[in-house]
């Protein structure tokens, strides 16, 4: 446990910066207040490419960053629906492909396949959500831009950054650095790819 | 954002025109539900109307004892936000002291609607004389006595304490009601069944049902929510209770709604599965009566209003935010506690389905009794535990 | 056993208990919990290794055997035809439950305290069902041909009978593992990305870089992350009371006197919760104190785990009771004598020793000192698990050794075979649980993190500009 103390003195070199495509602008703050006061400022004067990288999800920031909410639950829905389906279509396929007559059921009886089309709905919705959400996320991945900034690391320990896309049209490297160091960000950098 | 939320300022208590409009309703009711008592017990029918009134009486009674169980519970797990919510729950549990009165017509219609087993014949039944231990008619008064009067205390206590925290704000009092939730809450669990068990399963007094208990309990907490979920919309509507009673708590109960929507479809589907797959004759009669004669009709519409719509309906975010959609599917849930109470009484009294004018003069007596009694007892009061220590949190309560 | 953690200031109405203790700050608790996996493996947790490892020998050993000479080492007989097989399976079943009612059901009552248990409790249930797994598995007999199981078309063109309760498990049990699997790695990564992002050698910045996925905490992950955490737990709570709803059905939908009884569904559930529990109690004991974890695992954790416990092992009583009552109550002959032959015929043992264990015992919980003290804690949640051992035994076998005709009654005896792969089913559980100890983070810091008071961005009183905006949620 002697060694866990400095770990920030990382001994894994990601590949030097080769000044790729410009990324954006990132900036550190301390605290999770400070990130949502100044992603409210940001979005307030305009900005649209915003987003942050918390070590845990802030509550609410989604507002101050100005985020539409996730698709998430319609993609779910929509699997849960086919596994479903494929519920019903799989009970009465056997049974029309090869009718068991057991207990005297009627081949295709449908209340007691119940628990199966539970299930199935279950997993098909659990398999959607799981995957989709990686998608949404734009993972997997092993490397990203912002990954090159030197406080990367803190993202997920007790770095709160917001970061600027240069996509954004608002986005100019001395007027954006100039607000986000006005609103306290420290360590404030443009990432490439 | 919810730092800044502040108690709702005032007394908490309704506004005087609606206290007035309101009472009007209830005694209304009332007077309807002593006419409509009247008719029934004056008309042809009078183990009909008495097998109604079973109908009227469960749908009000399950109503309450509902909401004593959510009040026990959040007390038992200390739950923050639904301070909000909890006095109208509170409220609705005062019906259990009308219940112990609506009781009462029950005794004296109780030959003829219990008659399978009070009946001379049941004397020369091989069956019935096996259960003569439980079912006599000595031990079924004492037993619906003890269940009435542990009701009736519980709600009433409950709500004493919840009331004097009002005015005295004494944290120690929610600590006292923490401690009685836990007790309370096997005393609560136990009563419902049994009062399931002899109240409505004994009709068939041949049929049995382990789980039978659990059903009716279901019926309890849903109809209860539903209840709840109304009177969430109607007071949002005239923003009685102000940022204490938000749509974040209406999300909650619309949860809670859809969750016990899944719960009762589980005991019900649990109950149903067993006895049709296991097939054993004394077993699936009672499912048969519910299965011919027209009765098939309200047996799918259980499966399909009770279940499936209300699922649909409820599902989304949306529709657990949205006053409208939330009080159609509590409405509908509502009307549908009924139906399945009528489904499980009525087939024992006729083979057919008949809709008959008496069935609802039967839902009307009690519900009009229990209507004006809540006039009378609750609507002066306010519409939050006005000191309670948790109101901080239900203040900042807020759905992901 | 005596703990050295401060004493846990408990709830008083109004104000809630520190979830964690000390002064934590978000790096302490990276440090606290990535330490775990950073550092060398002690001796004492390679001796532990070791020995769980050895018990997990036994199971192979006891597999091999039952392979090799096939089912009839199993003290099993044409009337008694499932025992300690199906007990075993049904027991690891429900151990699991607990695992998913933390992470899922907790979470969607906003139960805030369940943070610092929910990843062992999922990697404990992720465990159980591995070792339920075990039994039905090899008790097909021809373990090589279990894919028929699945609807799957062999050379005789028959489909599996979709009108049986066994192949209802297949679907229950295989949706459990995938879907509990897939929540736990869910909860993993942003996990995973703190050690990635720890990482001081490339081999370690390599392996937990491609199991982190490349996560780094984007906000707009976060939205969808977030939600898809809440939908899984939404999934996940109608799962666990469908799996064991399914097992109950194995022994509900036969006509076997003890078996058929409507209740067992919601019955079979909170006795599967309530062993659940007992389990994590038990481990989470052991791990706090050795991992060093006493002010993320508090004594309230344990209390309020104590409190299901109570609260589930009523229900279970009084799934008995009612079951009692109902089988006298249906004047069933055959239904009555089940119940008698249960408390005074030959496995009296069996019934008394489960139900002082599953509704006596536990009653002690009524009392704060015994839900507060450690040495209580432990005796009583293992005495919990022994006596839902002893429930699913005296379902099983006391209902089938009285057979339909008397000349098949038999007394059921285990063989050594049946008690070794029961004994060795332990060894995989705790060798798993002992490697997931060392190798993932044992605590959802990202999770523990988020319920710290300085996590609030408004904690200050400082007001967000849209202050009653509720731009969609």
């Amino acid at each position: 446990m002697a060694d866990a103390h400095d770990t920030h003195e990382s001994e894994v070199v990601l590949p030097e910066p080769d000044k790729g495509e410009l990324w954006g602008m990132m900036g550190l703050f301390d605290t999770p207040a400070d990130l949502y006061h100044a992603a409210e400022e940001l979005r307030d004067a305009g900005y649209k490419g915003l987003d942050a990288m918390t070590p845990f999800p802030v509550h609410g920031l989604e507002r101050a960053l100005g985020l539409k909410p996730t698709p998430l639950p319609f993609l779910v829905l929509g699997g849960g629906a086919a596994g479903l389906a494929s519920g019903i279509a799989l009970t009465w396929y056997v049974n029309y492909d090869y009718a068991l007559n057991i207990s005297g059921k009627v081949p295709f009886s449908w209340h007691i396949y119940i628990p199966v089309y539970f299930e199935l709905t279950v997993l098909l919705s659990a398999l959607t959500c799981f995957f989709a959400t990686w998608a949404l996320c734009k993972l997997p991945t092993f490397f990203h831009p912002t990954m090159r900034h030197k406080s990367f690391p803190r993202t997920t320990d007790d770095g709160f950054f917001l970061t600027v896309d240069a996509t954004d049209p608002k986005y100019d490297s001395a007027s954006t650095r100039k607000l986000l160091e006005k609103l306290g960000a420290k360590e404030v950098e443009e990432v490439h790819s | 954002m919810s730092a800044a939320k502040k108690p709702p300022k005032g007394d908490g208590l309704l506004p005087k025109e609606l206290v007035e409009s309101w009472s009007k309703i209830g005694y209304g009711l009332g007077a309807l539900g002593v006419a409509a008592f009247a008719a029934g017990m004056l008309g042809a029918d009078q183990a009909r109307f008495g097998a109604a009134y079973l109908v009227g009486f469960m749908f009000t009674t399950t109503i309450a004892v509902g909401a004593l169980f959510f009040v026990v519970i959040q007390h038992l797990t200390k739950a923050g936000w639904s301070v909000a919510p909890r006095r109208i729950m509170e409220w609705l549990s005062q019906g259990l002291i009308a219940s112990a009165v609506l009781f009462v017509p029950l005794v004296v219609m109780a030959p003829k609607i219990w008659h399978h087993w009070m009946g001379e014949h049941a004397a020369h039944d091989q069956v019935l004389v096996q259960k003569q231990g439980y079912l006599n008619q000595p031990f079924f008064y004492a037993r619906a006595i003890v269940f009435l009067v542990v009701w009736a205390l519980l709600a009433t206590w409950f709500y004493k304490l919840s009331r004097e925290q009002d005015s005295t704000g004494d944290r120690k009092l929610s600590d006292k009601l923490q401690v009685a939730a836990a007790p309370s809450i096997a005393a609560l669990g136990l009563t419902i069944s049994f009062a399931g068990f002899d109240w409505v399963m004994s009709l068939d007094p041949h049929w049995y049902s382990t789980i039978f208990g659990v059903y009716i309990f279901a019926g309890c907490l849903l109809s209860s929510h539903a209840m709840l979920a109304l009177c969430i919309v109607r007071l949002r509507k005239d923003n009685i209770g102000g940022n204490l009673l938000t749509v974040e708590h209406q999300h909650d109960v619309g949860k809670f709604l859809f969750g016990f929507v899944v719960f009762w479809a589980y005991i019900g589907f649990s109950q149903f599965m067993l006895i049709f797959y296991a097939n054993i004759p004394e077993e699936t009669v009672w499912y048969l009566h519910r299965w011919n004669h027209g009765w098939h009709v309200v047996s799918m519409g259980l499966f399909l209003l009770h279940f499936i719509a209300p699922f649909l309906m409820l599902l989304s975010r949306t529709a657990k935010r949205d006053p409208r959609l939330l009080a159609a599917g509590a409405g509908l849930l509502l009307f549908m506690h009924w139906v399945d109470l009528y489904w499980l009484v009525m087939p024992n009294f006729d083979e057919h389905f008949h809709f008959q004018w008496v069935d609802i003069a039967g839902l009307l007596a009690p519900v009009g009794v229990t209507a004006a009694w809540l006039s009378k007892r609750v609507l002066a009061d306010p519409v939050y535990p006005l000191k309670d220590p948790y109101i901080p949190e239900a203040l900042k309560a807020e759905n992901l | 056993m005596a703990t050295s953690a401060p004493v846990t200031p408990g709830d008083t109405p109004g104000t809630r208990a520190k979830l964690v203790l000390g002064q934590p700050t978000f790096k302490t608790v990276n440090e606290d919990i990535a330490s775990i996996v950073e550092s060398k493996p002690t001796p004492k947790y390679l001796l532990g290794l070791m020995f769980a490892a050895s018990i997990l020998l036994v199971m192979v050993g006891s597999l091999v055997k039952l392979v090799y000479s096939g089912v009839g080492v199993w003290g099993l007989d044409n009337t008694v035809f499932w025992a300690w097989d199906i007990t075993g399976f049904v027991f690891w079943i429900g151990i699991g439950h607990a695992g998913t009612l933390i992470s899922a059901i907790l979470f969607l009552f906003r139960q805030k305290w369940r943070t610092s248990i929910n990843r062992a409790a999922e990697a404990m249930t992720i465990f159980a069902v591995m070792a339920a797994g075990i039994y039905p598995a090899f008790h097909v007999g021809r373990v090589w041909l279990l894919y028929w199981v699945f609807p799957v078309p062999n050379q005789m063109s028959m489909w599996p009978n979709f009108k049986s309760p066994l192949l209802w498990d297949v679907f229950a049990v295989s949706t459990y593992a995938t879907v509990s699997i897939l929540f736990w790695y869910l909860g993993l990564v942003p996990d995973l990305a703190t050690i990635r992002d720890r990482a001081k050698t490339k081999l370690r910045y390599l392996i937990y870089g491609i199991l982190s996925l490349g996560w780094r905490g984007s906000h707009r992950g976060w939205l969808s992350y977030e939600k898809a955490y809440l939908i899984l737990a939404g999934l996940s709570t109608p799962l666990v009371l469908s799996v064991h709803t399914v097992v109950s059905f194995d022994f509900a939908t036969s006509v076997v006197p003890g078996w058929h009884t409507t209740i067992f569904p919601p019955y079979f559930v909170a006795g599967a919760i309530f062993s659940g529990f007992a389990m994590v109690i038990t481990l989470m004991i052991v791990a706090r104190k050795v991992l060093g974890l006493e002010h993320m695992i508090t004594i309230r954790h344990l209390e309020n785990m104590s409190k299901i416990i109570l609260a589930t092992g009523s229900m279970v009583g009084y799934a008995y009771a009612i079951e009692f009552f109902i089988a006298w109550y249906g004047a069933v002959e055959y239904e009555r004598y089940a119940f008698l032959n249960r408390m005074f015929g030959p496995y009296w043992w069996a019934y008394w020793s489960m139900v002082s264990c599953n509704v006596i015992f536990p009653q002690l919980f009524w009392f704060k000192k015994v839900r507060t003290s450690i040495p209580a804690l432990f005796a009583i949640s293992i005495v919990v698990n022994i006596g839902m051992w002893f429930e699913r035994f005296v379902i099983i076998v006391t209902s089938l050794h009285r057979d339909y005709i008397p000349s098949s009654w038999t007394y059921f005896t285990p063989s050594i075979w049946d008690i070794s792969l029961f004994v060795g089913t332990f060894g995989l559980f705790l060798t798993m649980f002992l490697l997931f100890c060392k190798f993932l983070p044992v605590i959802a810091a990202s999770e523990v993190k988020g319920v710290m008071p300085q996590a609030d961005p408004h904690g200050d009183d400082h007001h967000g500009k849209d202050e009653e905006a509720h731009a969609h949620g």
